[in-house]
């Protein structure tokens, strides 16, 4: 039984050691925005926060996680990085057929709360493991931009 | 006509009483015995081909002048070794000569079974002759070239580097130590892969009486780790449990399997014994290592390389890292064990020769089974996706990171196994 904290709710949760967090977020809690796209943090569909910082939810056994808090794209609106960066995806239209885009926010949010005004090496870096089919990133670009400055 | 009749009623009855002894003699715990021992021998990893039926052989074994084809050594009476009696079977496990007296070469390792006892060799005999299924399939040619493919110079051979007694126990050790070291030299021939070869491609030492035994070696593009008790590159920081732990589910707080080690893993040392698991340990953690040649004892600090991410544009191995390799195995380079493998510390990451290091981020790592369960995060392939300057800049990173301070690898170690066929085990 394992004692996970997520989006602020404490969950306790039968599962084995080895279970990928994803697998607990959405077919145990039913937080289905987390979406599964690879299985082997190649693509960035399931990307969670971690205390604040930016995991690939498919490729972490939840016994690595232990009392850190876990937030996912149902909870990130209330953090102030979270607020900026789905309003300024909002006003850009980024998101096409959208699959990818819980991951792409969750890891645009994480970037700013570690460089609140980032440069465009420091985007790549943060941005380069969060695949789109639809080749949304120049207004991935430009919407983290937007809500740098917004939120500054 | 009476006599005739009668005689052939005695010899009717003594051939069905001899059958029925016959078949007394053969016990299906015997031959489970066998299939167990079999089993530490490994010999289906290297005897079955991919997607090839089990033990009736066609796996490549690359060596330097050229590959050989493992054999068929199913019961079956043409292709396999059907025909063999024990006193045949023995002479091939631990001399090195087939049936029809050709000699093996010897990527069989019966410079090691050499040491296996008769009553082994008895199991191992009765399962292979009855407890296999036979399969009908012709043996291979070698691929190598004529003039080296004459075996006579075998015999020489086996004059220079065959040593022809069976395991004898060490009187001042005890049975679990003896047990495991009987296993570590014997079947388990550790030594095929990790022992270094010399020009004949002889391992050069065959027990813990030589130094160069389980040293390390690199063959067909992976380097099996150092098994001695150095610090850094050995098992000097795994106690006899991690050394348990490993063999029996491919994984531990250290290190994973990987490469050639996983078949091992899920067709041989997951399957046997603890007791015999626990007397391999116990045996290994007793061979001294040789300092590292000198390189001060490893420290983990991951300060230096956690700065790195910082600035990735004057870093492009942490920026390589950052992108395809720390959701799992961590900037910190701890991963999640026994999961996600360590790299920090890690004997694999730590050897001197980065054959491995590469091969895996090329071709991924074959899936552990340990108990029929597939472990759930396998080693993705990078061949595609990382050319050779990008996979020389990672190897260089880890080598160099968190207080590793090791040499660095270039863009053409990297295309030499890249070239190399993924092994085919």
């Amino acid at each position: 039984m394992a004692t996970l904290n997520i989006n602020g709710t404490t969950h306790q949760v039968d599962a084995p050691d080895d279970m990928p967090l994803l697998w607990v977020i959405r077919d145990i809690i039913g937080l289905t925005g987390t979406k599964f796209g690879c299985g082997i943090a190649q693509c960035g569909a399931c990307t969670v926060h971690i205390d604040g910082q930016a995991a690939r939810s498919c490729v972490l056994p939840i016994s690595a996680i232990g009392d850190k808090k876990i937030t996912t794209i149902e909870a990130v609106g209330e953090t102030s990085a979270g607020k900026s960066i789905q309003k300024a995806w909002l006003d850009l239209e980024v998101m096409q057929c959208g699959y990818c885009q819980s991951g792409q926010i969750m890891s645009a949010c994480s970037l700013l709360g570690q460089h609140p005004h980032p440069n465009d090496e420091q985007i790549d870096t943060a941005m380069a493991g969060n695949i789109c089919r639809c080749g949304t990133y120049p207004r991935i670009r430009a919407a983290i931009k937007v809500a740098a400055k917004e939120g500054a | 006509m009476k006599i005739t009749s009668g005689l052939m009623n005695i010899c009717a009855t003594i051939i069905a009483f001899s059958f029925s002894l016959n078949v007394f003699a053969i016990s299906p715990a015997d031959i489970k015995k066998g299939e167990y021992l079999a089993r530490v021998g490994d010999c289906v990893s290297c005897h079955t081909a991919p997607h090839g039926k089990d033990f009736a052989g066609g796996l490549p074994m690359l060596t330097p002048v050229g590959a050989i084809y493992t054999t068929n050594i199913t019961p079956d009476p043409e292709t396999g070794i059907g025909k063999y009696t024990e006193s045949d079977f023995a002479k091939a496990l631990r001399r090195g000569v087939a049936k029809d007296g050709h000699h093996l070469y010897p990527a069989m390792p019966y410079p090691s079974y050499a040491k296996v006892s008769d009553t082994d060799i008895h199991y191992l005999y009765l399962y292979f002759k009855h407890g296999v299924k036979p399969v009908r399939q012709a043996n291979k040619a070698s691929e190598i070239p004529w003039p080296l493919n004459y075996r006579f110079p075998l015999a020489i051979w086996n004059a220079f580097f065959l040593d022809k007694e069976t395991y004898k126990p060490d009187p001042d050790k005890d049975a679990n130590w003896n047990r495991g070291a009987y296993l570590v030299q014997g079947l388990g021939h550790c030594g095929a892969c990790h022992t270094p070869r010399g020009l004949a491609f002889q391992e050069k030492g065959l027990t813990h009486e030589s130094g160069k035994f389980l040293s390390g070696e690199t063959l067909e593009g992976w380097s099996a780790t150092n098994l001695r008790d150095d610090h850094n590159t050995g098992l000097g920081r795994w106690s006899e449990s991690d050394i348990v732990v490993y063999l029996k589910s491919g994984a531990n707080q250290h290190s994973s399997a990987f490469g050639t080690m996983t078949p091992v893993i899920n067709n041989s040392t997951e399957g046997m014994t603890l007791e015999d698991l626990t007397g391999m340990s116990s045996y290994l953690k007793t061979i001294k290592g040789s300092d590292d040649k000198g390189q001060k004892p490893y420290k983990y600090d991951p300060s230096a390389t956690l700065a790195q991410f910082k600035e990735p544009a004057k870093h492009p191995g942490a920026k390589l890292y950052q992108q395809y390799c720390a959701a799992c195995h961590s900037q910190n380079g701890q991963g999640v064990a026994p999961y996600l493998s360590p790299l920090a510390g890690n004997p694999a990451v730590m050897d001197p020769d980065p054959s491995s290091l590469i091969n895996v981020i090329l071709n991924g790592s074959p899936q552990l089974k340990p108990q029929g369960v597939a472990a759930p995060y396998n080693m993705p392939k990078f061949r595609h996706i990382l050319n050779d300057t990008e996979v020389a800049q990672l190897v260089t990173f880890m080598q160099k990171g968190w207080n590793h301070n090791l040499d660095a690898t270039d863009a053409k170690q990297v295309a030499k196994i890249r070239k190399m066929p993924p092994s085919a085990h």
